[in-house]
């Protein structure tokens, strides 16, 4: 097929027609604005590679030439989503993706051709079906993001200086702290879409408590002082990125304890810094990926994976813990890869054989693949125990 | 009656089949004509050359849809995928017997026979809100077919009792001069070497290779959008280039003319020579003066014409004969001034569509 220009801009909207409208139902099933991102993202990609590029490179386009053209547009937008962070899950983005590819390439080779006569002769152009297409499309798109920005969640800035706690968030919102904004007393949130940024608390029972709500978002927050946990979420899934945890001196508590998720989408730590608690960051019952944290001196565990949990322990630096640097415990499942463990230290205070200086131990039906990980100083490296097992990659 | 198809091969019968497909019915249209085989002249030239494979891909059919096309049809029929995927490739090209069992299905199909009315137009006359076409009636819409008019033979062997035709039925002689350098002319030179003859190419210029009569674009608005801009001298001298004369790339001519110039038995000489047998595979003549209706109409008219072409519209019609009221199109090789490939089947169903809107847009009161 030998297109034009505007054949390719009208046979490419046309075709994304349907996937616009998949796409609205799909984000209105699931509550979530990345299907229409995509979609906007994978028009945007597409028409800017048409004037761009194909228009000016292609005079004539093989059908077989489709198939590398479709995986540099996936590849290009999968780029785009992960460097805009925009929270579209992999796998469900391609297949949105490779459906309507395919869909396009059915259009393009039969639905046309049979719906209009010289759509071959006019290089693919649709007439007033492709100034239509086009209108609906940016139609759509416009009042999907207008729509989407009437929705964002109220912006409540925090003042810096001292506010008392606790401070309950019951309703959806994204807590910004100016430099300097402390909470003393602790963050209770209570409501789902909640994101909080750049805000330190102090004290409280937990410094912020998360409990069953969805998407909570907490970046750049720093506890110390809490009683129990740093970071306390149950039944929810979080996102926490460059926070700091100081829970040096706390003898119950955690840094960071996420529990109870594994009916809900993953969590991650990222960018963490941990100081002191019983255990840095643990997971029981969850899938979370622990990545790119440093975690020291706690008394029970550096990084604890347990209650059949699932997740990637990556890229994290644990030093100078207790008895234990990383933990893989009660039937979890832990991807072990790139860490740092150093100076663990033996805890033969209650004659626990499990708590003699491992840098890794998969403990109780576990398993741990260990891949690249620099553990040193430890007075064990690694090893498995109670029916558990190490998979060891180079 | 409103609708009148001059000419009953090819590029008639995809006209036929493009306004049956818009809605027309067999007794709203009348095809005029000598064969009731629509296949019937192209047959006999195929036969003449022994081709056995098209040189056009899935889309060289005379449906009115470009989908489906011969190779969807041959997937189906063949329970393969593999006509598909030669497709995407652009490697697929049916057999001649697979395109003829089409013609013949489609004329079954269509209602050909009882639209064709066995009559030569020789006169097509304008009058008010249509064209008389000589003593058959008066129709509002008329699309010329008149197909190629004769064989092309070089002025310096007419008279050389050693001359065959490529499209006129022969065998080889023993020692054979091919004259050309087209599909045909490529066609010949297997067909000599496979027939055991020494054969030599006698050409004016080195043959284009490509897959298709014409660079693909021009087959589209891509192409034709700057074609249809060209001033008449520009595009004159456009067209005569891209109707060089070419043939395929591709193993399929390449190896048997090695072997046959590694045995001696194939060369390319610059005049033709003392061999038993000249073949002249030089095509078809060109220019309306060699067509008679064609050249009738230009004169009774005062049409417009250059290179010996018949000026044409862009979407095939007649621009001085054509209006509000009335059609007059025409469509296979006279229609190269709109569509370069016109004397293809994708051709002739671009000169079918326009036709088929202009039909749609200005119907019969």
């Amino acid at each position: 097929m030998s297109y034009t220009l505007r054949g390719r801009v009208d046979s490419r909207l046309a075709a994304l027609l349907p996937v616009l409208l998949a796409a609205v139902i799909l984000a209105a099933g699931l509550h979530r604005w990345w299907p229409i991102v995509l979609t906007a993202l994978m028009a945007g990609v597409g028409l800017a590679l048409d004037v761009e590029v194909y228009d000016r490179l292609l005079d004539y386009q093989p059908g077989w030439l489709a198939v590398p053209l479709g995986l540099l547009e996936l590849a290009l937008l999968m780029g785009i989503v992960r460097l805009a962070g925009i929270d579209a899950p992999f796998w469900p983005a391609v297949a949105l993706f490779g459906g309507a590819w395919l869909f396009a390439q059915v259009l393009g080779h039969a639905g046309y051709p049979l719906l209009r006569l010289s759509y071959g002769d006019e290089g693919g152009e649709l007439g007033r079906a492709g100034v239509a297409a086009a209108a609906v499309a940016g139609a759509v798109l416009v009042s999907s993001g207008g729509f989407a920005y009437a929705q964002r969640p109220p912006v409540v800035h925090l003042k810096a200086g001292v506010h008392r706690g606790p401070l309950v968030i019951a309703r959806r919102e994204i807590l910004q702290g100016e430099p300097g904004a402390i909470v003393r007393g602790g963050i209770v949130v209570r409501h789902d879409d909640v994101t909080i940024r750049d805000v330190a608390v102090i004290g409280g029972e937990n410094g912020i408590e998360i409990d069953d709500v969805h998407n909570v978002k907490l970046e750049r927050v720093s506890v110390s002082g809490a009683k129990l946990d740093g970071i306390h979420v149950r039944r929810a899934a979080v996102q926490i990125s460059d926070c700091s945890i100081d829970s040096l001196g706390n003898p119950y508590g955690q840094g960071i304890d996420i529990s109870y998720t594994f009916d809900k989408e993953d969590s991650t730590v990222m960018g963490c810094t941990v100081v002191g608690g019983l255990e840095g960051i643990v997971v029981h019952f969850s899938n979370a990926m622990l990545m790119h944290n440093t975690v020291s001196r706690t008394t029970l565990h550096g990084i604890a994976m347990t209650e059949m949990s699932m997740g990637m322990v990556e890229r994290n630096q644990v030093r100078d813990a207790r008895g234990v640097g990383i933990f893989c415990n009660d039937h979890s499942m832990c991807m072990v890869e790139r860490n740092v463990v150093v100076d663990t230290k033996r805890d033969d205070a209650g004659g626990d054989l499990w708590r003699a200086g491992f840098g890794v131990l998969a403990s109780y039906s576990s398993e741990a693949e260990l891949k690249d990980n620099a553990l040193s100083a430890n007075p064990r490296p690694a090893a498995a125990v109670l029916d558990s097992k190490l998979k060891l990659h180079r | 009656m409103s609708v009148a198809i001059v000419g009953s091969g090819l590029a008639g019968f995809t006209a036929y089949a493009t306004l049956r497909h818009g809605g027309l019915e067999p007794g709203e249209i009348v095809v005029f004509g000598m064969a009731d085989d629509p296949a019937a002249a192209w047959r006999l030239r195929a036969a003449a050359i022994r081709q056995r494979e098209m040189r056009s891909e899935s889309d060289g059919h005379c449906l009115p849809t470009s989908f489906p096309g011969l190779a969807v049809r041959a997937a189906v029929r063949r329970r393969s995928a593999r006509p598909l995927v030669e497709s995407v490739l652009d490697r697929y090209h049916p057999s001649v017997d697979e395109f003829l069992s089409h013609v013949d299905e489609l004329r079954e199909r269509s209602g050909w026979d009882a639209s064709l009315r066995r009559a030569r137009i020789e006169r097509v006359h304008a009058v008010r809100g249509g064209f008389e076409l000589d003593g058959h009636g008066t129709f509002r819409h008329v699309l010329l077919a008149p197909g190629h008019p004769g064989l092309n033979v070089p002025e310096e062997l007419r008279d050389d009792p050693r001359v065959v035709h490529s499209y006129a039925p022969h065998e080889y002689a023993s020692t054979v001069t091919v004259v050309g350098a087209g599909l045909a002319a490529a066609t010949e030179w297997l067909n000599a070497l496979d027939a055991g003859a020494e054969v030599v190419s006698v050409r004016r210029r080195e043959p284009v290779r490509r897959p298709l009569n014409v660079p693909r674009q021009y087959f589209s608005r891509r192409g034709l959008a700057g074609y249809h801009a060209l001033g008449p001298e520009q595009r004159s001298a456009l067209l005569r280039s891209l109707l060089e004369p070419s043939y395929p790339p591709g193993r399929r001519f390449d190896e048997p003319l090695a072997r046959g110039a590694c045995e001696g038995r194939f060369r390319v000489e610059p005049s033709v020579n003392g061999t038993e047998q000249v073949i002249c595979a030089t095509g078809f003549r060109r220019g309306v003066e060699h067509d008679p209706l064609l050249r009738a109409l230009v004169e009774e008219h005062g049409l417009e014409t250059a290179g010996h072409r018949l000026v044409l519209a862009s979407d095939s019609t007649v621009p001085g004969l054509t209006d509000a009221t009335r059609t007059l199109a025409v469509a296979g090789a006279p229609a190269q001034w709109a569509f370069p490939g016109a004397d293809t089947l994708v051709g002739a169903k671009y000169a079918a569509r326009g036709f088929l809107r202009r039909v749609q847009a200005c119907p019969t009161p």
